[in-house]
């Protein structure tokens, strides 16, 4: 019994002296980290969230993970941005900047207030970028919840793996930041940003089955995965001129999926990674540049798509090609059609108004929201793009009498009162009169739904 | 007791079905048990479309005096949920079995509080009798997956009672009190109290008499959901019990091709004036187009609006919505070839492809990554029009196993996949 105490003690000795400098390089780094809290308010309700974020600049430019804010949601619904820093209960108000397509982040900008007391992450990658290596000791930081003034605390591990997903993202050993949060080399040095998890499988056992069921667990408040200081710092400049991040890069080759290697082989393209086209978007550059469905894409610009593990992550990678480029830009693709090589040359554009963006309109005493058709609303229905007619019904309050007439959200409203219901503008009068009409009892909608229609009659009274 | 109700007791048969079951991906048997009734003493046998259908593969009949009897299946039409067998009589005869056989009564003249009584099979329980009363002799519901998938219920209203009716009396007669045939019992409520329903003589009658002739019922499809016009008469300004509206027009029918709208009134089909103010008066309405031999011309008087416009359609074959169903034991999937309704349902592009309704673990398909709900569209860069032609391709492969490629859709996503030996 004598020995492993004894070994107890002599660990826990070297672990003292070697970290004996942590807590002051803690200390100065926990000032880089922020909780954001934010309102997203719809018609309805108001809904708080929390998520957590690293000063990039001396102007108080934040930036959140992708995962941070509902990319469904539009950002004229987000408000109310409050910023606290480690320990703060207090906060400050922020403002929304916008969401970067490229790497996916939300920028934020805290207010004035407290910008002297935040850090930018920047200081601490004052060598550049390094790739945290196989082994190597690292911590990051924690953030408790607002009960508890979003306490900051530290977590360490050693790297694991360092992977190609296709951004560069080392894997730790255990939980070693939150998402959207720094990790940093034993020393000090910037290494990288806390990644969405991965989730974990593991067996449940219950009272009735004594074997257990495999069920996969996603801490949603630490991460073991981070992303590399080189997929980081060159981008932190990308700050989005406006809230939707336009302009936005755009091909319009859609559904977008893996070629796995036993396809690669069968089409004898030994090595080959590539990413087959399920559809080819009305309008789109792809399809005035001449690509089709079906065809598989091996390369762009020349160079051939390089293999991933697992092969789904050569999607992101060619999504990222694009994301990465501007409007005007070219993209030359090397495809296969069926036995034939082809060289495609396509001039991206910005892409069409998405559902985010797109103008919504709420009738009260109707009780739905109205919004606008857009681009992707006509994709999703198989219709004809250039003819964006009607609005959908983006919400439908409950026990209202469109909900009780049967309206649905994302039925489609092509006919109001038997008539065209026209573009949006027209629509949202059409409505408007509907409303403000006291001697009306009624009002019919022809809506779309699937494959279907209906004649749906709202009740007013 | 009634002799004709006495006559009617030796007449009820229980049927017990084994039939296919692809769910898995392989050729699985299921039993069920069903009721029945004899219509005729060449042996024909009055039962459900979801007791026996095309998927048995061995139907066994027992008769009153409990004996035994193998039967085959003569026709079947899910839309109505009645099938057609046929005694072995060259068994029954070799064995000396005897048997007797039910006469129609008529449903039309059954009135709401009149005693029936259902014969069948509740839960195995053979010739058991309950009784109650006809509690709506008119009820519509209708349902697109209601017979093991198939739609039932376009064409014809039902007759509801009282009378219990438990998972078992499926097939069994619906009689009054002197032994007649009013209903084929098929559905109630689960969980519900005394909620049954049952197919009424008339429809049955009708029905009968097409399957014994064709093994088959054929109609005429336009491509239009009726929808009744309650309360919408005064937004539509249309003369009391006129008119049904069009509710949605199937892309691509021969409504469609002939210009009718959702949201138009139809006021008379050839010349005859139409009512579709409730819903319990859409079946007939549809059961009048439907009548109409496959290509006739249909001459349409409708209310678009102000507008009074007249058109003409020509009526196309009704198909159902479930095609062709296939197993292959060497790549361990079951398909179904896809059908116009399901490839309109579902917004495809045309009927090519057959959707993957099972996948057994561990077999070529599913190492693969093909899942159920995929649809297939190419094997080899074949389009995969029929199911014949995967037959063939799974001939050569069973011959003579290679990697073989196949295109699958699921959802709008395009992926090729390698199935290997």
């Amino acid at each position: 019994m004598k020995i492993p105490t004894l070994l107890l003690c002599a660990v826990a000795l070297a672990t003292a002296v070697r970290s004996a400098d942590l807590p002051a390089l803690w200390a100065d780094r926990v000032k880089c980290t922020v909780a954001v809290e934010y309102v997203t308010q719809t018609e309805l309700e108001r809904h708080p969230s929390v998520s957590y974020g690293t000063v990039v600049d001396s102007n108080g430019t934040i930036i959140l993970p992708s995962a941070a804010i509902d990319l469904r949601i539009s950002p004229k619904q987000l408000k109310d941005f409050r910023v606290y820093l480690p320990g703060d209960p207090e906060g400050t108000p922020a403002e929304y900047i916008g969401r970067d397509a490229f790497t996916g982040w939300h920028f934020v900008r805290a207010g004035a207030a407290v910008r002297d007391r935040m850090v930018p992450v920047t200081a601490f990658a004052k060598s550049g970028p390094r790739e945290a290596e196989l082994a190597e000791e690292v911590w990051g930081i924690g953030l408790r919840n607002k009960d508890e003034d979003f306490t900051p605390y530290i977590l360490q591990s050693h790297v694991a793996l360092v992977q190609s997903l296709p951004q560069r993202t080392a894997i730790a050993q255990q939980e070693v930041a939150g998402p959207g949060l720094p990790v940093f080399a034993r020393d000090g040095q910037f290494l990288g940003l806390g990644a969405s998890s991965f989730g974990q499988t593991f067996l449940e056992f219950s009272g009735s089955d004594r074997d257990g069921a495999p069920i996969m667990l996603v801490n949603l408040e630490e991460s073991s995965a981070f992303l590399t200081a080189g997929e980081v710092l060159p981008y932190l400049g990308r700050i989005p001129k406006n809230e939707f991040g336009r302009p936005l890069a755009w091909l319009g080759a859609y559904g977008l999926e893996p070629m796995d290697r036993e396809v690669a082989s069968f089409l004898k393209l030994q090595s080959q990674s590539g990413a087959v086209v399920s559809e080819v978007l009305e309008g789109s550059p792809a399809e005035k540049a001449g690509l089709k469905a079906h065809d598989i894409i091996l390369g762009v610009d020349g160079k051939p798509l390089p293999r991933f593990k697992p092969d789904r992550v050569v999607i992101d990678y060619v999504e990222r090609l694009i994301a990465e480029r501007a409007p005007g830009d070219t993209m030359v693709l090397s495809v296969l059609r069926g036995t034939d090589r082809i060289e495609i040359s396509a001039k991206l554009d910005d892409e069409p108004r998405l559902v985010r963006e797109a103008d919504r309109m709420y009738f009260e005493k109707l009780g739905f929201t109205a919004r606008e058709f857009v681009y992707g609303d006509a994709i999703a229905r198989h219709t004809k793009a250039t003819e964006l007619n009607g609005v959908v019904a983006h919400l439908v309050k409950p026990n209202s009498p469109a909900d009780i007439a049967g309206l649905r959200p994302d039925d489609w409203i092509k006919e109001i009162d038997g008539a065209d219901a026209g573009s949006f503008t027209a629509a949202v009068q059409k409505l408007g009169d509907i409303e403000k009409d006291m001697m009306r009892s009624e009002t019919v909608f022809l809506v779309s739904r699937g494959s279907d229609t209906a004649v749906l009659r709202i009740k007013l009274h | 007791m009634s002799g004709g109700f006495e006559r009617l007791l030796d007449s009820v048969v229980r049927i017990d079905v084994q039939e296919f079951n692809f769910d898995d991906g392989a050729r699985r048997i299921d039993s069920s048990i069903g009721s029945g009734v004899i219509l005729s003493q060449d042996g024909l046998i009055l039962t459900n479309a979801h007791v026996a259908g095309p998927k048995a593969v061995e139907i066994n009949v027992t008769l009153s005096n409990l004996e035994r009897v193998s039967a085959k299946l003569v026709g079947w039409d899910h839309w109505t949920d009645l099938s057609l067998l046929r005694l072995d009589l060259n068994d029954a005869k070799k064995r000396g079995l005897v048997f007797k056989h039910a006469e129609f009564g008529d449903s039309e003249k059954l009135y709401v509080g009149e005693t029936v009584y259902a014969v069948g099979t509740p839960h195995g329980l053979t010739r058991t009798v309950t009784r109650g009363i006809i509690s709506n002799n008119n009820r519509y519901f209708e349902d697109t997956e209601g017979v093991d998938g198939y739609e039932t219920g376009n064409f014809n209203t039902w007759l509801q009672t009282d009378a219990a009716i438990n998972p078992g009396n499926s097939g069994g007669p619906l009689v009054t009190e002197d032994g007649r045939i009013v209903g084929i019992t098929s559905r109630a409520y689960l969980g519900a109290n005394n909620l049954g329903f049952a197919i009424p003589s008339v429809i049955a009658k009708r029905v009968v008499a097409g399957l014994v002739q064709d093994g088959s019922i054929t109609r005429s499809y336009v491509g239009i959901v009726l929808k009744a016009l309650q309360d919408l008469e005064g937004f539509y300004d249309v003369a009391t019990n006129t008119g049904v509206l069009i509710d949605s027009v199937e892309a691509g029918s021969p409504a469609a091709a002939a210009g009718l709208q959702a949201g138009d009134i139809i006021l008379a089909v050839d010349g005859k004036k139409v009512d579709g103010r409730f819903p319990e008066q859409l079946p007939p309405i549809q059961n009048l187009i439907a009548s109409l031999p496959v290509g006739s011309t249909m001459a349409i008087d409708c209310k678009r609006g102000s507008k009074d416009i007249s058109s003409t359609i020509v009526t196309a074959k009704l198909e159902s919505r479930m095609g062709e169903e296939w197993v292959s034991d060497t790549w361990g999937i079951a398909v179904r070839k896809i059908s116009l309704a399901f490839a309109r349902e579902n917004q495809l592009l045309d009927d090519t492809g057959v959707l993957v309704i099972g996948v057994q673990r561990g077999f070529p398909a599913d190492v693969a990554g093909i899942a159920r709900g995929d649809i297939i569209t190419k094997i080899n860069q074949n389009p995969v029009s029929s199911v014949d032609v995967m037959k063939g391709i799974d001939a050569q492969y069973s011959e003579k196993p290679e990697p073989t490629l196949f295109e699958v859709q699921r959802e709008r996503r395009v992926s090729l996949v390698v199935l290997k030996p």
